[in-house]
């Protein structure tokens, strides 16, 4: 629906779009990191006008290919099997997608950039868009993409005291942060207190019919 | 109605080692006719109290999430929990006796409970309202408190994603005679129960 802004912009940025794409009508086209900001620039300014940002969104494709083979690995309460292997490595292996829309064209398009793992920074769009501000602190607090420029890179949603991004999907799933010390209370399901994260006593432990869990590879 | 049945913590669902005064307080010592005689003004005294306290349990909605739908259906005129002597949410934790936890508590809300809690007057009591709030529910994850009883001490339980107001409403039975088989004294004698 929107291939014709897609193809604007491979025509004016003929060596920033590394790839483009389509599925069920939703376009999308992947930009060097380097042009991300002059691209988006002309996508809102240009004759697109998307004047909307909608979303930026973080992937994190570290378990891609598990859940793709494995069938919903997170879902289940058994320990992923990425946890078992050490870490497979997927690189690229974030992406930060700007969901844009136009209102006066009625369009919509993303532009994905491709990060490695070992330099996961992209230059802020905060100048473009004020509503990039919180997005891009969104997706810092959850991914840990570091937004070069941004005037006021902190946490959005999670507590300054937490450790680590938990959208990453090497954060361990039941791994707990309390900000108060938790009670030490008797459970029949959950086991004894204190509560996971509290005391170093790890989530698999303390549920029932997760004991066969080898906590030495989870938590 | 099935007959419920009422297990009593004597001091909350605090830990045995914080717990003020340590277990000799607990033993029973009789040591004259007079001390005899004071104990059974004592009982009557506290049932006396716990009559009143029961009936008129003010309380403190921590509304957090989408249980605050099924506190408010509880609390207006259809089923009305003012019928069973908890006729008015205060919404200053000063003047509660009884503390609702209605939803959610996210790990980030845990220092905001804690000093609700804190700031309520003994005699006090708290109910976990829903799932989440009793174990966390579904919300296994990073951001959420497996239960407020991990934060602070909770007297009754109420299941479900959401309950429906007449499991409040039992619930809120059940916590009536939880006050009413408690040992009630005169607020000049009263302990500050601690959980520190």
């Amino acid at each position: 629906m929107s291939q014709a802004v897609v193809d604007a912009v491979r025509e004016k940025f003929p060596d920033a779009v590394t790839g483009a794409g389509s599925h069920k009508g939703d376009e999308w086209v992947v930009v060097r990191r380097e042009r991300l900001v002059e691209v988006i620039a002309f996508l809102r300014n240009g004759e697109p006008d998307m004047k909307l940002l909608r979303q930026i969104a973080g992937v994190d494709l570290l378990t891609y290919q598990s859940e793709m083979t494995g069938g919903g690995a997170l879902a289940s309460i058994e320990v992923p099997e990425y946890a078992m292997q050490k870490k497979p490595q997927v690189e690229p292996r974030y992406y930060v997608s700007y969901n844009l829309y136009s209102i006066t064209t009625k369009k919509a398009v993303r532009v994905r950039v491709e990060l490695r793992s070992d330099d996961v920074k992209v230059p802020t769009i905060t100048s473009l868009y004020k509503t990039a501000d919180w997005w891009e602190r969104y997706v810092y607090d959850m991914f840990g993409v570091e937004f070069e420029g941004h005037p006021n890179l902190r946490r959005i949603m999670l507590y300054p005291e937490f450790v680590g991004h938990p959208l990453r999907k090497d954060y361990p799933v039941r791994k707990r942060q309390p900000l108060v010390p938790e009670l030490d209370f008797p459970d029949l399901v959950r086991g004894p207190g204190p509560g996971p994260g509290g005391a170093g006593v790890p989530m698999s432990q303390t549920h029932v019919g997760r004991k066969n869990v080898d906590p030495n590879t989870y938590d | 109605m099935s007959k419920l049945t009422v297990v009593n913590f004597p001091e909350g669902n605090v830990p045995e080692s914080q717990r003020l005064g340590g277990e000799e307080q607990n033993v029973p010592v009789l040591l004259s006719r007079l001390d005899e005689s004071i104990g059974w003004f004592e009982k009557g005294l506290s049932g006396a109290l716990g009559w009143a306290r029961k009936n008129s349990i003010f309380q403190y909605p921590f509304v957090t999430a989408c249980c605050g739908m099924e506190y408010m259906s509880a609390m207006a005129g259809r089923y009305d929990i003012a019928r069973f002597g908890a006729e008015f949410p205060r919404f200053s934790p000063r003047q509660a006796d009884l503390l609702m936890i209605v939803g959610t508590i996210n790990v980030k809300q845990s220092p905001v409970l804690r000093r609700v809690y804190d700031q309520m007057c003994e005699p006090k009591w708290v109910m976990a309202f829903g799932v989440c709030a009793s174990s966390g529910g579904f919300y296994d994850n990073y951001a959420t408190v497996q239960g407020a009883d991990r934060v602070i001490p909770v007297d009754v339980y109420v299941p479900g994603c959401p309950p429906r107001p007449e499991q409040v409403l039992d619930g809120l039975k059940i916590l009536q005679d939880k006050i009413q088989s408690q040992r009630h004294r005169l607020a000049t004698t009263e302990k500050a129960r601690d959980v520190k």
